[in-house]
């Protein structure tokens, strides 16, 4: 009876065991951009140095980035459109470009462990620019995944 | 050439050894799940309230019937999200005892089909943009509907303890088979099935109580 009783106590500490923190280790939620040429269709590493804002916040999306064939944005949380200002600067030139990206946005979440995010999908593109000739949406779901998004054709500006 | 004959004699002896054979039905039984009270107590991430229905044929075949209520109601440890679900469940299955002997020790291989259907509540209070900073108090998705179905290949093994009293366990590999889950996410949780995933294990710890006329004689045997 001892035994039987040991036996239990031992099954049900194994039932209520430990347990880990098991979260998707890649969880957050960009929208990928890809640059590629207008004329040659290829992917393109832009010449000249690259900024993103987004209008509606202060807050800077991407730096400065140098060289870039492409860049990863965040997307607002609850707007139904993002309108983000590329800034291409070079040797004395400055230009910028205005895309506005329409989406809708669903709540997500995975464990009361890991942090809830948004997941977005992309119903529309447009633009007004003098360097982008078109802009493709080639993945509209935006969650986890880190493929490709959108892409953004340019005139003349790649390497 | 005589301890060969002595052998071969004790062999044959054994396999001569009759087995008697039980009567068709041999009573019914109904159990409660110890192991979840105890977890309940200990204050573990979910836990479940669960007894259960069986019938006996040939002290070999076991339809069973098993219900219960699962709870689960939790904090996350590194955020202030919480969820929580509480349903019941139902399964339906056969136990096989296969010990062929009749001396009140059973070793079950079984199947379950299982099924449950609740709703459930997820909030994070801290949730708010981090780029566009817009807050709207954090995120509550309350009452979320779901299904699910899945088998439950178990393993058990019961001894008597008492008269019409015994003991037992099982040990379970659930596999979902049909769900129908928010397309917010999928809950950390599912009454009956434990913390969901593509698989997961569960048990049980019954106490089973004999019940019938025909329980008794099979007893006095």
């Amino acid at each position: 009876m001892r035994r039987c009783a040991f036996a239990y106590a031992a099954i049900c500490l194994a039932l209520t065991g430990c347990e880990g923190i098991d979260c998707t280790l890649n969880n957050v939620v960009l929208c990928h951009y890809n640059f590629y040429s207008s004329e040659t269709g290829t992917l393109v590493s832009l010449a000249d140095t690259l900024t993103v804002t987004a209008q509606g916040t202060d807050s800077v999306l991407y730096n400065q980035g140098a060289n870039l064939t492409g860049v990863s944005l965040p997307m607002s949380y609850y707007s139904d459109a993002d309108t983000l200002v590329f800034t291409l600067q070079g040797d004395g030139y400055r230009t910028q470009s205005t895309v506005r990206v329409e989406k809708s946005n669903t709540e997500h979440y995975e464990s009361p462990d890991c942090p809830a995010t948004m997941f977005h999908y992309l119903s529309g593109v447009s633009f007004s620019s003098m360097v982008i000739d078109s802009i493709v949406i080639k993945r509209a779901e935006v969650d986890y995944l880190q493929d490709e998004n959108i892409r953004v054709y340019f005139h003349n500006v790649g390497e | 050439m005589l301890v060969s004959s002595l052998f071969c004699a004790r062999i044959c002896a054994k396999t001569e050894e009759v087995i008697p054979k039980a009567p068709v039905f041999c009573g019914a039984a109904v159990h409660v799940d110890l192991a979840g009270p105890v977890m309940k107590a200990v204050g573990t991430r979910f836990d479940q309230l669960e007894c259960g229905a069986r019938l006996n044929f040939r002290d070999h075949y076991f339809p069973i019937c098993e219900l219960g209520i699962g709870e689960s109601d939790r904090e996350g440890r590194t955020t202030s999200n919480t969820f929580h679900a509480r349903a019941p469940y139902f399964r339906v299955g056969m136990d096989y005892n296969a010990n062929k002997k009749h001396n009140g020790n059973r070793m079950f291989i079984g199947l379950r089909y299982a099924f449950t259907s609740f709703n459930y509540d997820f909030r994070a209070p801290d949730f708010q943009d981090p780029v566009w900073l817009t807050d709207k108090g954090g995120l509550s998705m309350t009452s979320q509907s779901a299904r699910m179905q899945w088998l439950e290949a178990c393993l058990g093994f019961e001894t008597k303890l008492w008269s019409f009293l015994r003991l037992g366990w099982t040990i379970r590999f659930k596999k979902p088979l049909h769900k129908k889950f928010p397309q917010e996410g999928d809950p950390y949780y599912v009454p009956g099935f434990g913390k969901y995933g593509n698989s997961t294990f569960g048990g049980t710890c019954n106490l089973i109580f004999d019940v019938g006329r025909t329980s008794k004689k099979m007893n006095k045997k």
